[in-house]
């Protein structure tokens, strides 16, 4: 039974997938049921899982090609999988069920659920895969699944255009993913994580071509979880439907970079060159963007700054060696920031589709419930003590702090952001006094909407925890997570700038009506946007005018046009045997034979 | 359990017992005729899997010394099994050109044996598949071929197809001509028939050299007719377009696999003559290379699909050829060249049976086989369109199709061989096939269709093209279980048997 169970939980959202997109997608009930009928196979399986506590592989060969060449279908199942598998297969549910009434009276509904079943399945492969090769196979269709989300509202042109800006963004990390498993399999011969452990020697005997390799598998994640340089694609993302939001941008997918690097940590692990540009990637990203949040008007681009900012901070925790640290936030984080996206989900419908937070004002008492929980969403992010939040960022914290100083320093400092734009948000949102007709007329939405943000608003009390977090995590992975040695400070620093952060935003924007800082430069977030536009188009330009001259005379005059007139002119000629006449096919026939005579016998 | 060749007895009893019923029954249509085929031959299939073993041993003068069962053969009968089936539901959607083309007082009259060829054809393969003595081949190569002279010319009122039918016959003649002759000088030099005991004997002679090779040019020529080799290919084009249709599929699937099943068992012999083994290899090369040549570039001129078809079929005679060619070296770790052929005549079978048969109804719609009137098929049947464009994808070899993983087996065979002349010459032949296959593509789903008028297909022709596309896919991604039947040798089931 416990070797079936992986298997059920991949195959019933391909199932799913597969029914609706080929013959249900007429009926939108028929497909709503067959999505989410899927989603809670996967995850009931999910919990048996947890509770068997099996460690599996199965395996069937797919490609053998001898020695040089081995690829199998194999799934494995340990603590690490465990985790994440719990995090996709549950909020994933959740999302499902809230979908419902989000897309209610959406007309592609049956695509939407289709794709978000697809999307189940590619993401809970990458979860599932035990080689390189499969992994990398299942982070395509990760990135597939989500341009069909992103650009789901595909007649509008911002969501088509961000869906094209999200895959090629992706495209370049996944280039620089699939170079790394190329070089970890020229190095070991091999791509399934067991084999790859096994002959690691090959590999660690050249540093130069491990740092390289290492980066270029990082390139990957910096695509997905949105690092700097790549991050530009997230905040334009958030032009799908929310809880696609809240599932895929912000609790599974975009974490599936933190979890790819803590799957390969051993291969990271002996380069420190690698691990060092890793912490550095991470902690500018983290900075940079909780910069950019502090200036945001629209709600979902802030949570997707936070996003950023929080991926940021456990891509450092990587960095610096704690990746059981990461893979805790991101098992805290998964919870609130899918709650904060579901919760700004539920104003966003109840307000007709307004987004703009100065726009909105006084929610606390037309929406109470949806207030609640954002509430508790809010301070579990931004580190309020003994919620789930405060804990795992704790544990990063405290590991930057015996490695690495400026990481420390910027984690602090993102923290304190965190508190202050979160802080600004939850004041001009819910508090205060409703600045427009729409926000006066708010109400808390059904209960298909309301039960999923209490679930999560619990999780995200207790999700750090012990009692929770270590039954899920299993007593040697959480053990890992806390490794890093104890000092009293750290969590005194954490809370101050808690307190910081959200003071500063109180005094600042209670009672406002509109924004009384104004920082451009933050606003527009460092103007990288208009810098890679700016620069693609400039190179763009240079290299067009090039090929196009290249193009033009060596490929099309001389390549082209000869070696196409040439194999032209010889099928021509060659058709010209055949001219129907079968005194003449009885005479080729006859020249065959004499030919034949003449090259064998002479 | 029962002997294994109760399966051809059955299928021949069956061809004769509807041959009589067809003559006494007052029935106008006689698409119950290829109905009860049908259903019959899947009965046979599935029997095909409850025969004995063939004795490893066999008595000398007994049955066996002709007729063998291993698990190959027994993997070409099946095979022979399900392409008569699908050439069956090919005949019943082209029920309603045969009768405009057959001059008759009553409707229906004079189709009914349409519908009947096809299992002696069947008869004649499955025996091919077993037979390991040259009378036996004979015998049963033109039992093929000689229901094919028939089927060819069947439209009795439409010229192109009489003159296929004669063009067929009299080219058919002349080959089999040259490929009794070279049995009579292996006979000649050797005295036996058997392939086995002719090994033996070819490899002990001394001082024949040039009589070896004369039987060897004899025999190659009349299987080259068979397998559309150039230079022995010129009567393709004008026979499989003038042909019906389903005959035009079994005949570019059927005896293609006959002829080069065949080619493999005479090669073996003559392969074990040490000192003329290079100059076999030459010859080999020279006709594959031609071959390549030919079928991908003739066929990048060509405007109507079934003729272009024609050429895709001596193209892919081509890379069989190809692989044929390394027939020298040792197995890769890919399997031997006799796998390599097998896989690749299977990835073939699907492909050209699904392109042939939704070329089949697609015809009686657009009113004509030319490419241009398949513009916007996509739009009229997007069942249809979709199912020839994994028919054409996988002839011009994408990867994830049968096709590209039959090419690729070739390829890893003439790169195991060091055949660099024919890899080269190959490289730029597919090339020219993506284009010309692509074109049917590029017609179907970005031309404007001339008639918009939706185009029903029938349920069992439904099910056939699922099945076959299918089957691509399937096989295009895990060769595997074709392969291993192919590589199976005797040895191991006849072990287990007793």
């Amino acid at each position: 039974m416990e070797t079936n169970l992986p298997w059920i939980i991949l195959l019933s959202p391909l199932a799913s997938a597969v029914l609706i997109l080929l013959f249900a997608h007429r009926s939108k009930p028929l497909s709503v049921a067959l999505s989410l009928a899927a989603v809670f196979a996967a995850f009931v399986s999910t919990l048996l899982l947890v509770k068997a506590g099996t460690v599996v592989q199965t395996a069937a060969t797919w490609v053998d090609l001898g020695p040089a060449l081995h690829l199998t279908i194999g799934l494995k199942v340990d603590a690490l999988t465990r985790v994440m598998l719990l995090v996709v297969a549950g909020i994933g549910a959740l999302v499902h069920v809230y979908s419902t009434v989000y897309m209610a009276e959406d007309a592609g509904k049956s695509r939407f659920f289709g794709a978000l079943s697809l999307f189940m399945f590619s993401m809970l492969g990458i979860v599932l895969a035990d080689n390189l090769a499969m992994m990398f196979i299942f982070w395509e269709l990760v990135g597939v699944s989500s341009f069909l989300l992103i650009g789901h509202w595909f007649t509008k042109e911002s969501a088509a255009k961000a869906a094209n800006k999200a895959f090629l963004t992706n495209r370049i990390g996944d280039f620089g993913l699939m170079s790394g498993i190329l070089l970890v399999w020229a190095a070991t011969g091999s791509v399934d994580f067991g084999g790859i452990q096994q002959n690691l020697g090959k590999l660690t005997a050249d540093p130069s071509l491990l740092t390289l390799a290492g980066l270029c598998l990082f390139c990957g994640a910096v695509g997905k979880s949105a690092q700097v340089p790549l991050h530009v694609w997230l905040p334009d993302a958030m032009e799908g439907p929310t809880p696609v939001s809240a599932l895929i941008h912000a609790a599974t997918m975009v974490a599936a970079g933190v979890y790819m690097l803590a799957r390969i940590f051993f291969i990271l692990e002996p380069s420190p060159v690698a691990l060092a540009v890793i912490a550095g990637i991470g902690a500018t990203t983290a900075v940079l963007a909780a910069l950019m949040a502090t200036q945001q008007d629209d709600i979902k681009r802030i949570l997707a700054y936070s996003t950023l900012s929080q991926l940021g901070l456990m891509v450092a925790g990587v960095g610096v060696g704690a990746w059981g640290a990461s893979m805790f936030h991101l098992f805290t984080h998964a919870f609130f920031k899918a709650l904060l996206f579901l919760g700004s989900g539920a104003v966003i419908h109840a307000l007709h589709h307004e987004q703009d937070i100065w726009k909105m004002g006084g929610l606390r008492k037309t929406m109470p419930k949806t207030f609640l929980t954002f509430a508790i969403g809010t301070l579990a992010l931004t580190g309020a003590p003994y919620l789930a939040g405060f804990f795992s960022k704790d544990a990063i914290l405290l590991a930057a702090w015996h490695k690495n100083m400026l990481v420390f320093g910027a984690a602090l400092f993102t923290s304190l952001l965190t508190a202050f734009y979160m802080t600004r948000l939850v004041v001009v949102a819910f508090l205060g006094e409703a600045r427009t007709p729409a926000a006066k007329h708010g109400h808390d939405c059904p209960a298909a909407m309301t039960v999923p943000l209490l679930i999560l608003a619990v999780l995200s009390v207790i999700a750090g925890y012990e009692f929770f977090a270590g039954s899920i995590f299993g007593a040697e992975l959480f053990h890992s997570v806390h490794a890093a040695e104890h000092v009293n400070l750290v969590p005194m620093l954490a809370v101050g700038v808690f307190l910081l952060g959200t003071g500063a935003a109180w005094a600042l924007y209670a009672g406002r009506v509109k924004d009384p800082v104004r920082i451009p430069l933050f606003g527009n977030r460092f103007y990288i946007d208009e810098m890679y536009a700016a620069l693609i188009a400039g190179t763009q330009d240079l290299l067009a005018s090039f090929s196009g001259w290249f193009d033009h005379f060596i490929l099309d005059g001389v390549l082209v046009r000869g070696l196409s007139g040439l194999t032209w002119g010889v099928g021509y000629t060659l058709r010209l045997l055949q001219i129907g006449n079968l005194q003449g096919y009885a005479f080729l026939f006859g020249a065959g034979v004499v030919a034949l005579f003449y090259l064998l016998i002479k | 359990m029962f002997a294994p060749i109760t399966l051809e007895i059955l299928v021949l009893a069956l061809g004769f017992i509807l041959l009589l019923a067809e003559s006494f029954s007052n029935s106008t249509s006689k698409r119950s005729l290829a109905k009860i085929a049908i259903f019959c031959l899947g009965w046979v299939f599935a029997l095909s899997f409850f025969v004995e073993s063939a004795p490893s041993n066999p008595e000398p003068g007994s049955f066996w010394n002709f007729y063998s069962a291993d698990p190959v053969s027994m993997v070409f009968k099946r095979i022979a099994l399900l392409t008569t089936m699908a050439v069956l539901v090919m005949a019943l959607e082209y029920e309603a050109v045969l009768a405009k083309n057959i001059p008759s007082s009553r409707t229906g009259a004079g189709t009914g044996e349409f519908f009947i060829l096809p299992l002696f054809t069947c008869t004649g393969l499955m025996l091919l598949a077993s037979a390991v003595d040259l009378v036996m081949a004979f015998a049963a190569l033109e039992l093929v071929t000689i229901s094919f002279y028939v089927m060819v010319a069947y439209m009795r009122g439409s010229h192109a197809s009489l003159e296929a039918g004669v063009k067929y016959l009299i080219l058919g003649a002349l080959s089999t001509g040259f490929f009794v002759y070279g049995i009579t000088w292996i006979f000649g030099l050797t005295g036996e028939t058997h392939f086995a005991k002719i090994a033996v004997k070819l490899a002990a002679l001394q001082d024949s050299d040039t009589a070896i090779l004369f039987a060897l040019v004899l025999v190659l020529v009349g299987l080259g007719f068979k397998v559309a080799a150039v230079p022995f290919q010129s009567w393709v084009p004008d026979v499989y377009q003038g042909a019906p249709t389903p005959v035009t599929a079994f005949l570019s699937v059927g005896s293609k696999a006959a002829g080069f099943l065949l080619l493999l068992r005479v090669l073996e012999p003559f392969l074990g003559v040490a000192a003329l083994s290079n100059k076999i290899l030459l010859v080999l090369t020279v006709l594959a290379g031609a071959t390549l040549i030919f079928g991908n570039l003739a066929a990048l001129p060509q405007n109507n699909l079934k003729r272009l078809l024609a050429y895709s079929s001596v193209g892919h005679a081509g890379y069989l050829l190809m692989a044929i060619a390394c027939i020298g070296v040792a197995p890769s770790a890919l399997g031997s060249v006799g796998s390599t052929v097998g896989f690749y005549l299977f990835a073939y079978l699907l492909m050209t049976l699904l392109s042939f048969l939704i070329l089949t109804i697609a015809t009686q719609h657009t009113k004509g086989e030319e490419i241009h009137h398949f513009n916007g098929l996509s739009r009229r049947s997007p069942f249809l369109a979709f199912g020839l464009l994994v028919a054409m994808s996988s002839l011009a070899g994408v990867p994830l199709t049968a096709g590209f993983y039959g090419k690729f087996l070739v390829f890893a065979q003439a790169v195991n061989a060091h055949q660099w002349t024919l890899l080269a010459l190959a490289t730029v032949t597919v090339g020219a096939g993506f284009y010309f296959y692509l074109r049917v593509v590029a017609a179907m789903y970005w031309a404007e269709p001339t008639d918009t008028s939706p185009i029903h297909v029938s349920g069992l022709s439904k099910l056939v093209i699922a099945l076959l596309v299918t089957g691509i896919f399937v096989f295009g991604v895990n060769p595997k279980p074709v392969l291993a039947a192919l590589q199976s040798s005797p040895a191991p089931l006849a072990a287990t048997a007793h």
